[in-house]
């Protein structure tokens, strides 16, 4: 009896911190902090040639996060420096600007939303080989290259009152 | 209604207040730097006071080297982009000329009289601005291969401090021909550039302006700065009164007594408002002369001290005591 009931009790810790690791993995996926952003050459005149990746059930999923992430962090992140290409800075400087215009940024980033409209060109389709990694039984990360019309995206947002212009204040 | 009257007439004043102000903007211009016209031989070599001295010569870089005004141009696009035209450095060297002959000819036309003008006047019909963007770059090689080496530094050109820097090589590249490369460098390193700038400019509204301030005794004057005054029930040197006002009319503080005698008295990093209220009572956009005007106003007002404010553009004025 004490055996069944030692046993028992590892089985369901086991069950149990296998849970939550899990869980621990699908928040860091879907945090809106974990942007994977790299630049991928200089993009022509007000844009940005970045590779960006994204997490989903499906590998059509992960392509949708990716480029939801590739107009976020240039919202809120910026884009590190690389081979032969400056560091690009966060459009929005101000703390916790998501929070305080959460309003906007629902609106702007739900399916569908008008953060489509700033990517300008993306390698669309589910990619394959080192671009297409399967991390658990039904869940895939993918690396997608993607256009960001960035010039356009920091004017929407200081049109909209959410980034400061340059010039803000003379 | 009669409670809400007042309630809406000072929410009318407080908003035009708020929107209505705009601090002074400062010039931005770009000029490539001395190494670059140095070593590309765009100088001038004189004799000063028996020893050499090469200085660049930008009239002539202007008009000989291509891939200069093509970097110039796409720089001047994207801040004309960001709000922030840029002053142009070929445009105002020849302004300049022009204006030059025409002050010559000038003559009025009762009594056929010139135009006053003092030799720091002449001195200071240079090509100027508050911001300058010392600007170098060079094209490499190696082998088939071209890259481009960019430096870009934004100098506060009242405090010599540098407000904004950006620096890298580009890829290189077998097919690409210069130009293209150039351009590439410039859309790489603009963004970070601007993203600091937009940081001086923050901190800028946050504590003030900065700006350097010189006082200056006239020769002519029967005291120096270490002449005693009474002032407030105390016995105090000209010296600590100066630096009081400064301490007392400066954002948070915000000053540093870098050098003096009992001549003279250098401020570094002056944090002055960005606004003020006039006699008139009207707000108004600060300059540093404004601000070195109120310091006048006191000594004139409380020591019956005269003195004479030497304006050097936006970010720096001297103060020359003792006389108008």
């Amino acid at each position: 009896m004490k055996t069944t009931t030692l046993l028992f009790t590892l089985i369901v810790m086991l069950v149990f911190f296998g849970c939550a690791s899990r869980r621990e993995r699908q928040i860091l996926y879907s945090s809106s902090y974990n942007f994977e952003i790299q630049p991928a050459g200089v993009g022509q005149d007000g844009t940005k040639a970045v590779k960006v990746w994204g997490y989903g059930r499906t590998p059509e999923d992960a392509v949708k996060a990716a480029k939801r992430n590739a107009v976020a962090a240039s919202i809120f992140h910026g884009i590190p420096a690389g081979p032969g290409v400056g560091r690009t800075p966060a459009i929005v400087t101000e703390h916790n600007a998501d929070v305080k215009y959460a309003d906007y940024f629902d609106e702007f980033f739900k399916t569908g939303g008008r953060y489509l409209s700033f990517i300008a060109l993306s390698t669309d389709g589910p990619p394959s080989g080192q671009d297409r990694l399967r991390i658990e039984r039904n869940y895939y990360k993918v690396g997608v290259n993607v256009q960001i019309m960035h010039d356009n995206l920091r004017r929407e947002l200081e049109n909209a009152g959410i980034a400061r212009r340059l010039d803000h204040g003379f | 209604m009669k409670r809400i009257l007042p309630f809406l007439i000072l929410t009318f004043i407080l908003v035009s207040i708020a929107f209505g102000q705009t601090a002074r903007r400062p010039t931005i211009m770009v000029v490539p730097s001395e190494q670059y016209c140095i070593s590309r031989g765009y100088s001038t070599t004189f004799v000063n006071e028996g020893v050499e001295q090469t200085i660049p010569d930008y009239r002539r870089a202007m008009q000989s080297d291509p891939d200069l005004r093509l970097v110039i141009t796409k720089m001047g696009g994207i801040m004309a982009d960001r709000g922030f035209p840029l002053k142009d450095l070929e445009q105002e060297l020849r302004n300049l000329e022009r204006q030059s002959a025409e002050l010559e000819m000038l003559a009025s036309t009762e009594t056929g009289s010139g135009i006053a003008e003092s030799p720091i006047d002449r001195l200071k019909r240079v090509a100027q601005a508050d911001i300058i963007l010392d600007l170098d770059f060079t094209i490499n090689t190696r082998g088939p291969q071209r890259w481009i080496t960019f430096n870009l530094r934004g100098l506060d050109a009242y405090t010599a401090t540098m407000v904004a820097g950006a620096a890298g090589s580009g890829q290189p590249s077998t097919s690409a021909p210069p130009d293209l490369l150039l351009e590439e460098a410039v859309l790489s390193y603009m963004d970070e550039f601007n993203g600091r700038l937009m940081t001086h400019f923050e901190d800028m509204f946050r504590i003030g302006r900065q700006v350097t301030i010189r006082v200056q005794v006239w020769d002519s004057a029967f005291f120096d700065l270490y002449e005693m005054f009474y002032y407030d029930g105390y016995d105090m040197e000209l010296i600590d009164i100066i630096e009081y006002w400064i301490e007392d009319n400066t954002v948070e503080g915000r000053y540093s007594l870098a050098d003096g005698s009992n001549n003279f008295l250098r401020f570094d990093q002056v944090r002055i408002p960005l606004f003020t209220v006039d006699p008139r009572g009207r707000e108004r956009a600060m300059d540093t002369r404004r601000f070195v005007s109120g310091l006048a106003s006191y000594l004139r007002q409380n020591f019956n001290i005269d003195s004479h404010i030497h304006q050097r553009g936006l970010g720096e004025a001297w103060l020359i005591i003792g006389e108008r």
